[in-house]
């Protein structure tokens, strides 16, 4: 308690109290030096003060200290910035005052002029708010007596002073006199009676520091059971603690707020005081307020760079905060909490809201727990997998959705309250982020997350959107809350929450809804105009129903949807999930750190292996079949499926030696081969080895099953293709056995395969054979008159482009078939006249075949 | 929404019933009797079905102004001679909302009744408007009149009045909602009148209204398609010269996207319709190309939406042309058969439908065999082996398939020539140029996903992110 014996003795107790902590400070330094140090060096480090230097003390005082100087350029608290403005001015005149006395002790007229200058300006400014100060009185009365004193010193005893001395001390002599003149009428009443003229100034100043006092001793004696750090913080701190009364709180914040974005400014302690405030907070209004301030100041504490995240002791303080601040919220329905409300301006008195009356907060629930959303989102990215660190993290997700849940009612509340109007898509937002946590889990993982989070919200809480104990499963509840967002949001949310809704129903394996959900959303049409994140969502959604296809039996399907993103060979970077690398382009760190910022926390991963293992079946599949084709008839154009799948193939054929297979892709690679060899027991058994398809669980063996039906039947058609030429007949029955398939299904596929003119052959349903067409294959010579024609109808077809081009718009003249009949009707003379004219020869050949088409009599004609 | 009660209660062997259900939830209430009618005048009913469908009848028209019928269903249903004193004075009220009405309207359909005032009108809507009232004092309300006394004749169920008020109604106002709903009313008028000529005038008007008027609402366009591809129903099947039009419209890209998309009971009316067509196109002796690709359009439509809707009509598509699996067709067709001879629509088609059909099979059957047993092939067709080789001497005649009958082995033999790769040249050319890409660039809402491949493929380039 030695501050108190310090106190005491120093004048300086009248300034207001965040300077009697600094004092405190320079005080406590200065201890045992003696009086006259001890003023000089207090006059500097006041001077180092005002310049704001780090001279300060301890970090607490000196974040006050910035308060204060930060106090000055702000308008909106006249009341205590003047003041302490004053104050201040007032102590640097003091230490001014100070300085020249003890020049005057020793003569030192060089110094005392200077110093002079800078009190007169430091006057002006005192003056320019108020009246002249006393002090600065009586050391211009006390200084021309000491010059005159010194003029008649100098004659008695002509001493002699060094130059500079001189100079200075003639300066000071005439100003002094011009200065003085000035202020005669202060310097007459000061010299008439210099006790009374200072005693009068004393007592007025000496009531607040009584009062002071006492309070302060009360407020330590109360603290002084709970602080027990020791020395000289604990001077600081309970200097300062006994400040917190619920009075005082609003100031408090709305200092911490005005701080709030500036440099220097220590969180870690503001979080501290804030605490405190709260445990003293004893209104609504004032928890409320503490809350808020405290919430946003906890998310303040990390900056949004990518590669810190908050701490998880900082972040369930924060949802335990947050959640105690939903708890009053609701509790109190006199209060609410919105955007767009009015700042409460008047510190001293807390708003009194008549009974019926709706009083609003300005502050955001929304931004709060979407904040806090993001937050475990960016641990969980920075966390590593595979830790138990990040599974403990995930365990907060199911805190983290109590409160999305129950901010959600909240905003639900809100709304049905009059005259409070609330942004339509504040509900929106939460409902978007609820829908976020839930869409790509398994089903009983939602129902467990929501039976929770229902057990932990309060009984009497209640939700229009689901309300309690609607859920039972996660298909409602996915469906409600994408309904939900269907009517009342737009552009981005909506999108995103058809993303959701198909990726579930995809997960799901309801392939038909998820699909048709999808094409008619006509999100392919306009995502690459959405966000990134978005784009992702997009993403990831068409590798679901891909996946979905593939476990439906469609590999055809499948294939198609996940071409895109599989093909790409950019998954990683596609799916968000890993920095990819790319070889070409250069990524700038700018770029990266956008990317890493991207990426999905693991748990939200798709399995690339499995993605990548499901696209290279699916694709061997349709792949080797139509290899087998294109090889046995070359007039059929070089379809290619999947690039990816081709080059693949041809590496693992440029190899000399094969060894077994390792990987996921070497299974797949060699099964291709089998396949293509018509050998396919092994490929069967190659894919089935795969040990990627545990991660199908349950479906698994079904998905062995549909693969080896599948395989059964591309084998069929692969062998077909590649030795038609080489049979003229071939039993059903052969087949039947060399393929494991039933009779039926064999005249079915090979049906299928001739009506779709893909063999030329026919069945003898006496012999139950295939009877094979000869001379359908062409030979050299006309084979390469097919790919001449071919490429004489590129040259067409690109000529007839460019004129297209030109005619811009007016391409529809082209529709021959359709125009034949009515040659009168529409298209200005000179595109036709053209287009006899480009089309040539060829026109003139067109014609008769085009007409006759079904006929083929030109084809008669030929043959005759 | 009549029936549903009629449904719950009873079971419901072949889907039929929940077919009947789906239809009339989007049928005008008015159309919907016919249908019910038709229901009750089957052979086979049931007594307690019958009087499901009683209940059915009245409660549906309860609500229209035709009192006497309503107070003989109410008799029917509940048995009694008397008559609730509800009913007559239901009557009462009609009978004199109809006097206010023809007061009403007196006037303005004497001036257009008139020659001489209607040789004056133009065909500007509101010169003529403002002619009549400068002239004869004809005033909105007056003309509106005429819309609302001709929706209380068509409650009445005196349809021929009420489309003629509609009529006049039409020329005179310029109110386009009212004017549209007049037009939907007048179809309904004239389909009841089985005036068809007339109907498929007011189809093809709400056509081009949905696609201009309701552009910019697609959810607005997606209802009103639905139910006109309802209502066209009755002069797809009864009108024989619109067969053709409606079948195309049913094709058009919007309107099987509808279809697809809210109502793929449809479909059976659809495919029995392609099916049928053919006979009638071999008769005109044309178009069988536009044939082929109706069929081919159909089974592409059939095989998207296999899984979401069936029924015996599309799934013997799907056996014949998606399974290649001849004896599910030929089951099909049989069930197929079944379900047309009791079906409001395609009862009279029936006979036809299975002609074609069968064709159907032996046409595909012939082109993927070369040698036939004739008494399998009969068989398939569900003949006896006499009948079948008939069948099969007929359909060589009419056909000119290359074939011959090897009588001793009880065999057909296709000869199937091989096509020279010069034709082939020569038809991948032409096809080429002619229709692959000149094709209308229709995009139908089902694309295939593979194609999502395709639209993006520019666009993922531009996505590097």
């Amino acid at each position: 308690m030695s501050s108190r014996f310090f106190h005491g003795g120093d004048s300086d107790s009248e300034s207001s109290s965040s300077e009697e902590e600094e004092l405190y400070g320079v005080e406590g330094k200065a201890e045992d030096s003696e009086e006259e140090e001890s003023s000089e060096e207090e006059s500097d480090s006041e001077e180092e003060s005002s310049s704001d230097d780090e001279g300060g003390p301890v970090g607490a005082s000196r974040f006050m200290k910035d308060v204060a100087s930060s106090d000055e350029s702000d308008d909106e608290d006249k009341h205590t910035i003047v003041k302490s403005a004053k104050d201040k001015r007032l102590e640097e005149l003091e230490g001014t005052v100070r300085l020249i006395e003890n020049k005057e002790k020793i003569n030192d007229w060089a110094v005392i002029s200077t110093e002079f200058d800078k009190m007169n300006r430091q006057v002006i400014k005192i003056v320019q708010s108020g009246t002249i100060p006393k002090l600065y009185v009586k050391t211009i009365s006390d200084l021309e007596d000491t010059i005159n004193e010194t003029i008649a010193k100098q004659k008695t005893t002509a001493l002699k002073m060094n130059a500079s001395n001189t100079k200075g001390f003639n300066a000071m002599k005439q100003k002094i006199k011009k200065n003085n003149k000035d202020y005669a009428t202060e310097v007459e009443k000061y010299r008439a009676d210099k006790e009374a003229y200072m005693e009068s100034d004393e007592e007025e100043e000496a009531v607040p520091v009584e009062k002071v006092r006492r309070n302060r001793v009360q407020r330590i004696d109360e603290l002084d059971a709970q602080i027990d750090e020791e020395g000289f913080a604990t001077v600081g701190r309970g200097g300062r603690t006994l400040q917190y009364t619920p009075e005082s709180i609003l100031k408090h914040l709305r200092t911490i707020i005005e701080s709030r974005g500036k440099k220097n400014t220590d969180r870690g302690e503001q979080i501290r005081i804030m605490e405190k405030l709260l445990e003293v907070a004893t209104t609504p209004y004032q928890k409320i307020r503490v809350l808020l301030t405290l919430i946003s100041t906890r998310f303040d504490l990390t900056s949004t760079s990518t590669q810190t995240y908050m701490s998880q002791e900082q972040w369930r303080s924060a949802e335990r905060e947050f959640s105690s601040l939903l708890q009053i919220l609701e509790a109190s329905s006199t209060y609410v909490v919105t955007e767009n409300a009015d700042e409460w301006d008047d510190d001293d008195k807390a708003p009194q809201p008549a009974p019926n009356e709706v009083f609003k907060i300005p502050g955001s629930i929304v931004s709060s727990i979407e904040r806090l959303d993001d937050e475990l989102t960016r641990s969980l990215q920075q966390t590593d997998p595979h830790t138990a660190e990040y599974i403990d993290r995930l365990g907060d997700e199911q805190l983290l959705y109590n409160d999305i849940v129950r901010s959600l009612i909240y905003i639900e509340n809100l709304k049905k309250m009059e005259n409070v109007e609330t942004p339509p898509e504040s509900a929106n937002r939460i409902v978007m982020r609820r829908l976020e946590h839930i869409y790509f889990k398994p089903t009983q993982v939602v129902t467990t997350l929501e039976e929770n989070t229902w057990k932990a919200l309060p009984e009497r809480l209640q939700s229009e959107i689901t309300p309690r104990g609607f859920v039972k499963d996660a298909a409602p509840l996915v469906q409600t809350l994408c309904n939900f967002l269907f009517q009342h949001s737009e552009g981005i949310i909506r999108a995103r929450a058809m993303l959701c809704q198909i990726y579930f129903l995809a997960l799901q394996d309801d392939y038909w809804r998820a699909r048709d959900l999808a094409l008619m959303s006509h999100l392919t049409e306009n995502i690459s105009t959405f966000d990134i994140s978005t784009q992702i969502l997009f993403n990831r959604t068409l590798v679901q129903i891909g996946l979905c296809a593939f476990r439906a039996g469609l590999c055809y399907e499948a294939q198609g949807v996940l071409q895109e993103i599989c093909g790409s060979g950019r998954q990683k970077e596609l799916l968000a999930q890993g920095v990819g690398m790319q070889r070409y382009s250069q990524v700038t760190p700018e770029q990266e750190r956008l990317e890493r910022q991207r990426q999905l926390p693991f748990h939200m991963h798709i399995n690339l292996e499995l993605l990548e293992c499901v696209y290279l079946t699916c694709s061997m599949l349709l792949e080797i079949p139509l290899l087998a084709q294109t090889g046995s008839s070359p007039d059929i154009r070089k379809r290619i499926i999947s690039k990816t799948f081709r080059r693949m193939l041809e590496y693992t054929e440029r190899q000399v030696f094969q060894g077994p297979p390792e990987n996921t892709r070497d299974h797949v690679m060699q099964a291709s081969k089998a396949l293509a060899n018509g050998e396919w027991r092994k490929c069967s058994e190659l894919i089935s080895k795969i040990a990627i398809w545990d991660l199908l669980g349950k479906d698994r063996e079904n998905v062995k099953a549909m693969l080896a039906a599948q395989i059964q039947e591309e084998g069929l058609r692969t062998y077909l293709f590649t030795y038609a030429p080489y049979y003229d007949t071939l039993s059903l029955t052969t087949l039947s056995g060399m393929f494991d398939l039933s009779v039926k299904k064999i005249a079915a596929i090979i049906s299928k395969m001739i009506s779709h003119e893909e063999l030329g052959a026919a069945l003898d349903q006496v012999n139950d054979a295939i009877v094979f067409r000869k001379g359908v294959e062409l030979s050299r010579l006309q084979s390469q008159i097919v790919t001449l024609s071919e490429k004489a109808m590129g040259i067409l077809e690109s000529n007839e482009k460019v004129l297209e081009t030109r005619t811009a718009g007016m391409a529809n003249a082209y529709v021959r078939n359709e125009q034949r009949g009515d040659r009168g009707g529409g298209w200005g003379g000179w595109q036709r006249r053209d287009e006899r004219r480009i089309g040539g020869q060829a026109g003139a050949a067109r014609r008769p075949g085009g007409q006759q088409f079904g006929g083929g009599a030109l084809g008669g004609a030929i043959k005759a | 929404m009549a029936l549903s009660n009629g449904t719950g209660a009873q079971s419901d062997p072949p889907g039929e019933y929940e077919f009947l259900d789906k239809i009339i939830r989007h049928m005008d209430r008015h159309l919907i009797f016919p249908l019910l009618e038709h229901e009750t005048n089957r052979e086979d009913i049931s007594d307690e079905r019958l009087k499901d469908l009683t209940i059915a009848k009245y409660r549906l028209l309860y609500n229209t102004n035709m009192t006497d019928y309503v107070a003989d269903l109410w008799k029917e249903v509940n048995d009694s001679d008397e008559v609730p004193t509800e009913f007559s004075k239901k009557r009462e009220e009609v009978l004199e909302r109809l006097r206010i009405f023809e007061e009403e309207s007196s006037k303005i359909t004497d001036l257009l009744a008139d020659d001489a005032v209607v040789s004056q009108l133009r065909s500007d809507k509101v010169a003529n408007l403002k002619f009549l009232e400068e002239n004869h004092g004809v005033t909105i309300e007056m003309v509106n009149i005429l819309y609302d006394f001709g929706k209380f004749r068509y409650a009445c169920g005196d349809y021929e009045r009420a489309s003629d008020l509609l009529y006049q109604f039409r020329v005179l106002s310029t109110d386009n909602e009212k004017v549209s709903r007049a037009t939907w009313g007048k179809l309904v008028c004239e389909i009841l009148n089985t005036n068809w000529e007339a109907a498929m005038e007011e189809i093809q008007k709400l056509k081009d209204s949905i696609e201009t008027r309701l552009f910019n609402n697609p959810r607005a366009q997606l209802t009103a398609r639905e139910s006109l591809v309802h209502y066209a129903l009755f002069p797809f099947f009864n009108y024989e010269p619109a067969r053709e039009t409606l079948t195309e419209l049913y094709f058009s890209p919007p309107y099987i996207s509808s279809i697809q998309t809210v109502c793929p009971w449809i479909l059976r009316y659809l495919a029995a319709a392609v099916i049928t067509n053919r006979s009638r196109n071999k008769n005109l002796g044309s178009s069988s190309g536009a044939y082929q690709k109706q069929l081919k359009d159909l089974v592409r439509v059939v095989k998207q939406e296999v899984y979401e809707y069936n029924d015996p009509v599309t799934e013997f598509v799907k056996a014949l042309y998606v399974d290649f699996d001849f004896e599910e067709a030929q089951r099909k067709l049989g069930e197929a058969e079944e379900v047309l001879r009791n079906d409001f629509f395609l009862g009279s088609s029936t006979d036809v439908f299975v002609e074609s059909a069968r064709h159907l099979i032996s046409e595909s059957y012939c082109k993927i065999h070369q040698r036939i047993d004739i008494k399998d092939l009969s068989k398939r067709l569900g003949l006896s082996e006499e009948d079948g080789e008939k069948w099969i001497v007929n359909l060589i005649r009419d056909t000119r398939v290359d074939a011959k009958l090897d009588y001793k082995a009880g065999t057909v033999v296709m000869n199937h020539p091989p096509q020279s790769v010069y034709q082939q040249r020569f038809i991948v050319l032409f096809h080429g140029v002619n229709s692959e890409r000149f094709r209308p660039i229709a995009r139908e809402r089902r694309l295939d996903l593979g194609e999502y491949w395709l639209k993006r493929k520019a666009r993922s380039e531009k996505r590097n992110f």
